[in-house]
């Protein structure tokens, strides 16, 4: 947490003025899309809602993506630099997920008034009520990311470059999350595909709940498929430790 | 009944397989569904006993395998063959309890955190280690003092000198008060100065802590000073396995002679087999036996005239020179 505070210029551009110029574009690209379909609804729904989503899931996004840790942690298995905490009465996996979470924690805290400001100055429909609870979820779904990002930094034990694992990924997650577009816009089929993976408690779920548009049944399913999630990723990422550990050459030492 | 051995190595080997990889596009291409790999054995069947407290100097050419079995035995890699105890424990399983008794230091490579002060990495390692805050705090500005840079303790890590980092990186890895310290290259970089002092502190350290210390260093003062113990290493295996002293006494040429003629050499003259004095100059010097001395000696004056002659003994580090040389070129 201390080094997240150390670099003051990067820590205001990233936890305030980043979120402020992400916030403005996708609240005008909303009301450009409900401008040109000339309709106060899309899939049901207002535009108010869509602004809503819009809002908050380019806030939650921003804590619920990892990608900095991710590198970083592939960086310390490509470069060697993981030999001195590999020396040490450390985990690896908990090491960066204490990082990750106190940096998200930091950035939450200094940006978190911003939706709120905006979203109560634009009259939208938020359920600021559900907060607690949509954090509680967000947390939990963070969890996951961070497993993700360890069984993505094994894959450099067997191959030299692996950068383009995480930019894949979160290629995919920004669709999967409900970040791109909500997911019940989503053709039937895809939808409940989707739904039934952890990924939609990233964005979807803790965001469609906030602002209305999905209920609380559907919201608590994203405990469930989380746990699953965080089950199957960190199987593979122990394998793939564990055995890359027996192939690891110290490199760099 | 505690095992008065630290280290207890049989067999221990490591390998490793990396590919070909010829030059052009061609070869890039093919290199998709074809390659060539190629297996190095990076430290051939080693058995090592070290006894507690006993201070080894590891020194080998580059590509020896010393930087190989110094990981083996921190637990950085795992072996293909034999088997290690280190403190009683298999390293590379590397059980917390094993982790907190010993401790890797690598020269030129940051293990402090760049961005915050070493203070504050002190602080988290002392909840890494598990020490007590107070006699942790106090441990650091005791070996602060002793390294003289109580002045930087508080400067982020990313502001200092490398001698300076070099410093806070010492203070770190003793810390928690390692059984067994594992030193790669600990003085490398550093100005004379900043050897020195990082040298004599080590002896300090070590003479009143008494740990455990691997040592590698291409500083040939570092091993004369610190180690009572030598191991040569090449091609993966250990050369020699003995005292600093028996070494440089048992060396085959350790004395050095130095000639000086009054006109540059016409042709090219030699001595025997081993000594050859090209034409064009007129100064030489010759790393010589007691016995090639007196054949030098008797045939020297008769190809000119000598206007200075001189014989000096070789010290610790050019005698190891010559070693890594004659393995070098093996290589």
């Amino acid at each position: 947490m201390i080094s997240n505070l150390e670099y003051r210029i990067n820590f205001i551009v990233d936890a305030l003025i980043q979120p402020c110029i992400t916030t403005v574009v996708e609240i005008v690209l909303w009301m450009a899309i409900f401008r040109g379909a000339g309709t106060d609804m899309i899939g049901g729904f207002t535009r108010e809602y869509y602004l809503a989503y819009a809002l908050w899931a380019t806030f939650v996004a921003r804590i619920s993506t990892s990608w900095l840790y991710e590198f970083r942690m592939i960086e310390e298995v490509e470069q060697g630099t993981i030999n001195s905490l590999l020396v040490r009465p450390l985990s690896f996996y908990e090491y960066y997920l204490s990082q990750m979470l106190g940096y998200k924690f930091v950035t939450t805290i200094f940006s978190l008034w911003i939706p709120i400001v905006v979203g109560i100055y634009l009259d939208l429909p938020v359920h600021l009520d559900r907060l607690p609870i949509i954090f509680l979820l967000i947390g939990y779904y963070l969890f996951l990311v961070h497993s993700m990002s360890f069984l993505i930094s094994t894959f450099a034990f067997y191959l030299n470059k692996v950068n383009y694992f995480t930019s894949t990924k979160n290629l995919a997650l920004w669709l999967l999350t409900g970040e791109l577009f909500p997911i019940d816009l989503m053709p039937e089929a895809w939808r409940d595909f989707v739904l039934s993976l952890p990924f939609v408690s990233g964005v979807y779920l803790p965001i469609g709940y906030l602002t209305g548009r999905i209920g609380f049944g559907v919201f608590i399913q994203g405990f469930q498929t989380v746990t699953l999630g965080l089950i199957i990723v960190n199987v593979m990422g122990y394998l793939l430790w564990a055995q890359g550990l027996k192939k690891y050459s110290g490199t760099g030492a | 009944m505690m095992n008065s051995l630290a280290i207890e190595a049989q067999g221990l080997s490591r390998n490793y397989q990396t590919y070909k990889k010829a030059e052009g596009i061609t070869s890039s291409i093919q290199g998709f569904w074809k390659r060539e790999y190629i297996y190095k054995q990076a430290l051939k069947p080693t058995d090592l006993q070290v006894p507690r407290g006993q201070i080894v100097g590891l020194v080998g050419a580059n590509g020896a395998g010393k930087t190989t079995l110094l990981k083996l035995l921190s637990g950085l890699i795992a072996p293909t063959g034999g088997t290690a105890h280190v403190l009683g424990h298999a390293p590379w399983k590397r059980e917390a309890i094993f982790l907190k008794r010993i401790s890797l230091l690598l020269g030129q490579k940051n293990q402090l955190w760049w961005d915050i002060s070493p203070l504050d990495s002190y602080a988290l390692l002392t909840r890494i280690y598990d020490l007590d805050v107070i006699e942790a705090r106090k441990k650091v500005m005791e070996l602060a003092t002793l390294l003289r840079c109580e002045h930087v303790l508080d400067v982020q890590l990313r502001r200092l000198s490398l001698g300076e980092r070099m410093k806070m990186e010492i203070i770190g890895s003793l810390l928690h008060s390692p059984d067994i310290l594992f030193l790669d290259e600990p003085t490398i970089g550093l100005d004379i100065v900043a050897q020195s002092t990082i040298r004599d502190f080590l002896i300090r350290y070590v003479k009143s802590k008494g740990p455990t210390v691997i040592l590698t260093s291409h500083y040939m003062d570092d091993i004369a000073q610190l180690a009572d113990r030598l191991l040569l290493m090449s091609q993966g295996s250990l050369m020699y396995d003995g005292t600093v002293e028996e070494f440089a006494a048992q060396a085959d040429r350790n004395l050095q002679l130095l000639v000086r003629f009054e006109k540059d050499f016409l042709t090219e003259e030699r001595i025997g087999l081993d000594f050859v004095l090209p034409a064009g100059q007129r100064e030489f010097t010759f790393s010589v036996t007691p016995k090639d001395l007196a054949v030098l000696m008797s045939r020297l004056p008769q190809l000119g005239e000598i206007v200075d002659l001189r014989t000096e003994e070789m010290d610790f580090e050019g005698v190891i020179r010559k070693f890594l040389e004659k393995e070098s070129r093996v290589l």
